[in-house]
């Protein structure tokens, strides 16, 4: 298995695609949550999905490491199919990275903890590897110093900076970021905005980023796509997107957000 | 551009017009004309009943002697608590071979002070493995054939002692379990998920009384002929099996309160089912569910002293056989329940404050 995730992974080099989503449906009951969705996210991109809530993007980026199971359609991540089977799960889950809402960090671990967890016992590393990346990391979102306090000791922004080193601690291909400044105090937005914006530049991660921050979106994002009811409604280009765009349901959208 | 400074004002002490006991008093005690009432009525059953209950217990109380002769006066006759006390403590266990019982008692005591001083890798690593073979250790002990000591039969294994190790044994071997039953409960899978809530509402619903008359009298006739277990061990089944269905709600409870954000945090590092259940949600279900297992740890350890029903000697039926025996008879029942009750009440509150000690060390943040 691990051979075979290692030549995948060789295989897609930046500007490859690396998500295949095609004609995924999903269903609530009998709430038709995602119709139709077509998705193609190349290797390096960076794209911001918005829309009004309950317009499903959240369901959609959560399908992509199966928090959420879609009924109909196919999805490719980083060359591994989505299929009902443990070890397919588990190595699309090795590859994605998410970052929460209300960042989810374990409150009975320690920051340094929370970050060696999964390495330590996912990824079999040895402890002190394990714990000298997570201080690499810690030191990248600028709180080295928090290492031994527990999540509940810190704000806001910090912990939702502790959220993203934990994903990247896992050397994810592709981070999904679902509304990560939403829970936040207006002050802190920018600390956690700016970390996401050094992550895009320098490392040149894949990310999908569900969020209302237009000002991200358009310093940040390759393309921006608009979701409404469960659908794909326009994708563009940062510019042609806010400019010009071509539905009346998004330019209502935009005239009420900013 | 000249901007105007920001000081933030400096913080100042709480003002004191509530403080002192005058106050205090005046606030809690006599704050309104029901409130006077009630502490006045309370203070004058306190001054009635103390006096009298002091002369019984210590000044009329008579503790010199071995003997029903020594026990003279009005209070109570402590002689007769001295002069049954290895019995009430050891029920009939071997003489010379009492020493035995007390190294698993200490070794109980011994691994719960380790469990909750030691650092957290050491609790994980050499704690806890410690207390899942305890129960297994101490019945080699007793038993003493295996280690070359005398051997003492179950059938002398008795007093409060058992009490103690029974529920202590009971429990470590149904928290596990129960956790498991919890799980099965919560599964996907359509038969774990029956087969654990049938066990669950069974050994719930069902009174332990009866549960121990089918341990010690049903039970048998299922094992195929000729083999035998012990009483005392299918009743220790039985404990355990009670235990777990009452303790695998507790922690359903605590399933519950931990936020989805948990669970999907989890796997989305891709952490197995296992990892998940062990590492994330079993420690932060431990810490909401405390005092519900406490609570749960005390009803069972109480409930041991059902076992005098069907005939073993733990601490109750150890007191009715001293009651009943003929050089005591004549009313020391009072003196012996009022001393079962204070051995109980102490162990339980013991067992209050350990827990809250618990429910401190794990008190790390606040959720988010």
């Amino acid at each position: 298995m691990t051979t075979n995730n290692q030549a995948t992974k060789q295989k897609i080099e930046k500007g490859e695609n690396i998500i295949v989503i095609e004609d995924m449906n999903k269903w609530y009951g009998n709430f038709h949550v995602l119709k139709d969705i077509n998705l193609t996210v190349k290797k390096g991109e960076r794209i911001v999905v918005c829309g009004p809530s309950g317009s499903g993007k959240s369901t959609m980026i959560r399908c992509i490491n199966r928090l959420e199971v879609f009924q109909q359609g196919s999805l490719i991540v980083n060359g591994i199919p989505m299929i009902d089977d443990v070890k397919n799960i588990e190595s699309i889950r090795r590859e994605v990275g998410m970052v929460f809402q209300h960042f989810n960090l374990f409150p009975h671990l320690t920051i340094l903890e929370n970050l060696t967890l999964g390495p330590i016992w996912v990824q079999k590393k040895p402890k002190e590897e394990a714990e000298a990346t997570a201080m690499k990391y810690l030191e990248r979102v600028k709180i080295p110093d928090q290492a031994l306090k527990f999540p509940g000791q810190l704000s806001g922004g910090q912990q939702q900076r502790v959220a993203i080193a934990r994903s990247l601690c896992m050397a994810p291909e592709i981070m999904l970021f679902d509304e990560p400044t939403s829970a936040l105090d207006p002050e802190m937005i920018k600390e956690v905005l700016d970390v996401m914006i050094e992550l895009a530049d320098e490392e040149g991660m894949t990310m999908i980023c569900v969020t209302h921050e237009m000002g991200f979106a358009k310093t940040v994002a390759d393309r921006v796509i608009f979701m409404d009811g469960g659908e794909i409604v326009e994708e563009n280009t940062p510019h042609e997107f806010f400019d010009k765009p071509e539905t009346d349901r998004l330019q209502l959208f935009l005239s009420q957000i900013i | 551009m000249n901007m105007k400074e920001f000081i933030a004002k400096p913080a100042k002490p709480a003002p004191s017009s509530a403080a002192g006991p005058v106050a205090w008093m005046r606030e809690n005690l006599f704050s309104s004309i029901l409130n006077t009432a009630c502490t006045v009525v309370f203070v004058a059953f306190l001054v009635s009943i103390i006096p009298a209950l002091f002369d019984w217990f210590f000044w009329s109380a008579n503790f010199a002697g071995a003997t029903q002769a020594a026990c003279v006066g009005d209070g109570a006759c402590w002689v007769f608590t001295k002069a049954w006390f290895q019995q009430l403590m050891y029920g009939s266990y071997t003489d010379g071979e009492l020493w035995r019982v007390n190294i698993c008692v200490i070794s109980l005591f011994a691994v719960i002070y380790a469990a909750t001083k030691l650092p957290k890798d050491y609790r994980n690593k050499i704690a806890i493995p410690l207390f899942l073979v305890l129960p297994f250790i101490w019945i080699i002990i007793l038993n003493g054939k295996l280690l070359g000591l005398e051997h003492v039969s179950t059938d002398y294994w008795g007093g409060f002692a058992l009490n103690v190790l029974m529920a202590a044994a009971s429990i470590i071997v149904a928290f596990p379990l129960s956790f498991l039953w919890a799980l099965g409960r919560r599964s996907e899978m359509p038969f774990a998920r029956t087969v654990c809530v049938i066990l669950i509402e069974f050994f719930r619903g069902v009174p332990v009384l009866a549960l121990f008359f089918m341990g010690s009298v049903m039970l048998p006739l299922f094992f195929p002929e000729g083999t035998n277990v012990d009483k005392l061990i299918r009743v220790w089944i039985v404990l355990i099996l009670f235990m777990s269905g009452y303790m695998a709600e507790v922690f359903r409870g605590g399933f519950q309160a931990i936020p989805q954000g948990q669970y999907e945090a989890a796997d989305s590092i891709g952490l197995s089912y296992w990892q998940k259940n062990l590492l994330i949600i079993l420690p932060q279900n431990i810490k909401i569910s405390m005092p519900n297992i406490l609570a749960t740890f005390i009803m069972l350890f109480k409930n041991t002293t059902f076992l005098l029903i069907i005939g073993i000697f733990e601490i109750l039926s150890t007191t009715q056989a001293a009651l009943t025996n003929s050089n005591w008879l004549g009313g020391h029942s009072t003196e012996g329940y009022v001393f079962v009750a204070l051995l109980f009440w102490i162990c339980c509150f013991s067992m209050s404050m350990i827990s809250n000690s618990i429910e401190r060390k794990l008190e790390t943040s606040h959720r988010n």
